[in-house]
């Protein structure tokens, strides 16, 4: 009888054992939305091809496509400690389940949120990513090489323009390249996204980051589409533009616990 | 001692209760089969995309290629896949349209069928109106311009052929043969076909040389203000040489063929079809979704000095205003020769891949 009881006793520390450390918090499900808005008129890809979209400097827009690369998305908690949660995402409108990274897993707490628009120097190294390679996100190395940061296409008008024959535009961003061809060099022109403070809470924590699209055409560069509307990767001077205007695109545009 | 004994032959018992249907699977074994993944696709790509209900086995490959060159699933028995999609034509067809078997002539240019395991989004077809491989093989069949068969005609001949019932069990355990098993089988021997064996990818492997011609082809290719084919077709990065995407190529100013916009019904996507890979071009002629171009040297044309503006039109396509991207003589001779060094010569006397019938 002793003896069962014993062998009870010790099967009972061993379970409790096995328990988790109740000192410890819990992680608990974080997600990170990605929307998008053109003066604060959300956008989705039902609102591709419709000419309804004015820009800071007056031209009228259609979006076409729109795929970007974020990268290094990391939590840094009030302890100084980093959690890198994802190296990448190829966010495109077009493909629903690109618009958000899912198996986020953080203790609560408050945490400050960064990204990265594009690659580093580093990680842009041409054709190590096979998604990316396959989704054709490559930079011929005579641009420089490695990937794009962002495909933005569409028509465009100015008023009084005949509506059914708009023009066109790519406004693809990448490592800024000078002397395209064999003997390029390339600059970094990925831009940091510090996205503030953000509280996990108990439970699932939803972000939401926004992309505000007229950002790039208006801040602080108004963006004429009548002379920059293509063939823009190889041109040194409007990479460096678009980079000083992606500075203000993202923000935080809610951080809602359950 | 002995009194365990009957409790771990209760638990086997009951272990061995809980397996699959054994009636149904008895002495089903078939063996899994990898895809032959090219050297330059293991380096640069992401592994092929199998479905989990249709994993690839020898036996089920085997299976699909004799259906795939079996005319029984026409309805006279005169027209099978391969009567569309020729090896030595790149799995395509060098008929601008291919015949039916009532001798009609279909509206669209077969397209190739290789290295479908890395169609990455599931579109198939020109006009995207197949969401897997396996909905795609299912169409031709009942196709009244192409086989103009029945499935349940199809089911009932190949039922009756002791040589397929034994195949159909080797590959999926049973002998009642369906169009859902067909399409399986199919769709496994597509996903075979595999073609990566170009000059260019023993170039990218360091086994071979480019021509001076075709290293200036390569530039124009990636060169955002002449070419500019790499934002659709691929690059060295990108071995499929198609971004397995939908554009409007600047061909036409009025449909007559819309394409996805067919499928969707969305005006958006009016006269957008899938950009084909540009592998095999030296054996896929005619080009285009129509077979319009019966050369290479039409189709540099069209984007050089023939776009056409439409609504729908690409905006990649930035130079429709001019007419194209104004190529010298002298680029397109040298875009051509590049084009032409990703043909794989060896595709078409691949033993894997000929009739077994």
């Amino acid at each position: 009888m002793f003896k069962k009881k014993l062998f009870l006793l010790i099967l009972v520390v061993f379970f409790m054992a096995c328990d988790k450390n109740d000192d410890q918090p819990q992680n608990t499900p974080v997600s990170i939305d990605f929307s998008h808005s053109f003066n604060q008129q959300a956008i989705d890809s039902s609102s591709f091809n419709a000419l309804d979209y004015t820009n800071g400097f007056g031209t009228i827009l259609s979006l076409t496509r729109l795929r970007y690369l974020i990268s290094q998305i990391s939590f840094t908690n009030q302890q100084g400690i980093k959690t890198l949660v994802k190296d990448y995402q190829l966010v495109d409108l077009s493909q629903d389940n690109s618009l958000a990274i899912n198996d986020i897993l953080l203790p609560p707490g408050a945490y400050n949120l960064k990204m990265r628009f594009g690659f580093t120097e580093a990680a842009n190294t041409s054709s190590i990513y096979p998604d990316l390679n396959a989704a054709s996100w490559n930079v011929p190395d005579m641009l420089g090489g490695g990937y794009h940061y962002m495909q933005l296409e569409g028509r465009w008008l100015d008023p009084g323009d005949d509506p059914d024959e708009p023009f066109l535009y790519a406004y693809h961003t990448i490592s800024a390249v000078q002397n395209p061809g064999p003997d390029n060099t390339r600059e970094d022109t990925s831009i940091e996204i510090d996205l503030g403070e953000i509280t996990v809470t108990q439970g699932a924590t939803q972000i939401n980051v926004t992309m505000d699209i007229n950002q790039w055409f208006e801040n602080p560069n108004l963006w004429d589409l009548n002379t920059l509307n293509g063939m823009l990767m190889g041109n040194y001077t409007a990479q460096k533009m678009m980079q000083e205007n992606g500075q203000t695109v993202f923000s935080l545009e809610t951080n809602t616990g359950d | 001692m002995f009194k365990k004994i009957p409790l771990v032959f209760c638990l086997l018992c009951i272990t061995l209760s809980c397996g699959e249907d054994d009636n149904q699977n008895q002495g089903y074994s078939p063996t899994p089969v990898n895809i032959a993944v090219p050297a330059i696709f293991s380096q640069l790509l992401p592994a092929p995309e199998i479905p989990a209900n249709n994993q690839l086995t020898q036996e089920g490959v085997a299976l699909g290629r004799a259906l795939f060159y079996e005319k029984n699933l026409s309805a006279d028995n005169s027209l099978s896949c391969a009567g569309c999609h020729k090896p030595n034509q790149g799995f395509s067809d060098q008929r601008r349209y291919s015949i039916g078997i009532d001798g009609i002539a279909g509206f669209r240019n077969s397209m190739p069928l290789v290295n479908i395991a890395w169609n990455t989004n599931n579109k198939f077809n020109w006009d995207g109106s197949a969401d897997s491989l396996e909905e795609q093989v299912l169409e031709p069949v009942v196709n009244e311009i192409e086989m103009h068969n029945t499935w349940p005609n199809v089911e009932q001949t190949l039922q009756s052929d002791p040589n397929y019932l034994t195949k159909f069990e080797q590959a999926f355990g049973t002998t009642t043969i369906s169009q859902d098993l067909i399409a399986k089988a199919l769709a496994q021997f597509i996903r075979t076909l595999v073609s990566g064996n170009a000059r260019f990818d023993n170039y990218l492997l360091g086994q071979a040389t480019l021509t001076p011609l075709e290293q200036q082809g390569l530039a124009v290719f990636l060169d955002e203000n002449r070419g500019d084919c790499f934002h659709c077709h691929g690059s060295p990065s990108n071995p499929l040489w198609t971004d397995n995407d939908f554009h409007n190529n600047g061909l036409d100013e009025n449909f007559t063929d819309l394409g996805l916009g067919d499928i969707t019904g969305d005006p958006a996507q009016f006269g957008l079809f899938k950009s084909p890979s540009l592998r095999n071009l030296a054996y896929t002629a005619p080009y285009m979704h129509d077979g319009r171009f019966q050369t290479l040297d039409q189709v540099i044309d069209h984007y050089s000095e023939g776009l056409i503006f439409s609504p729908t039109i690409d905006p990649l396509m930035k130079t429709v205003a001019q007419g194209g991207v104004q190529l010298t003589p002298q680029d397109k001779a040298a875009l051509k020769a590049f084009l032409l060094s990703l043909s794989d010569p060896s595709l078409a006397n691949n033993p894997a891949y000929q009739n077994p019938n």
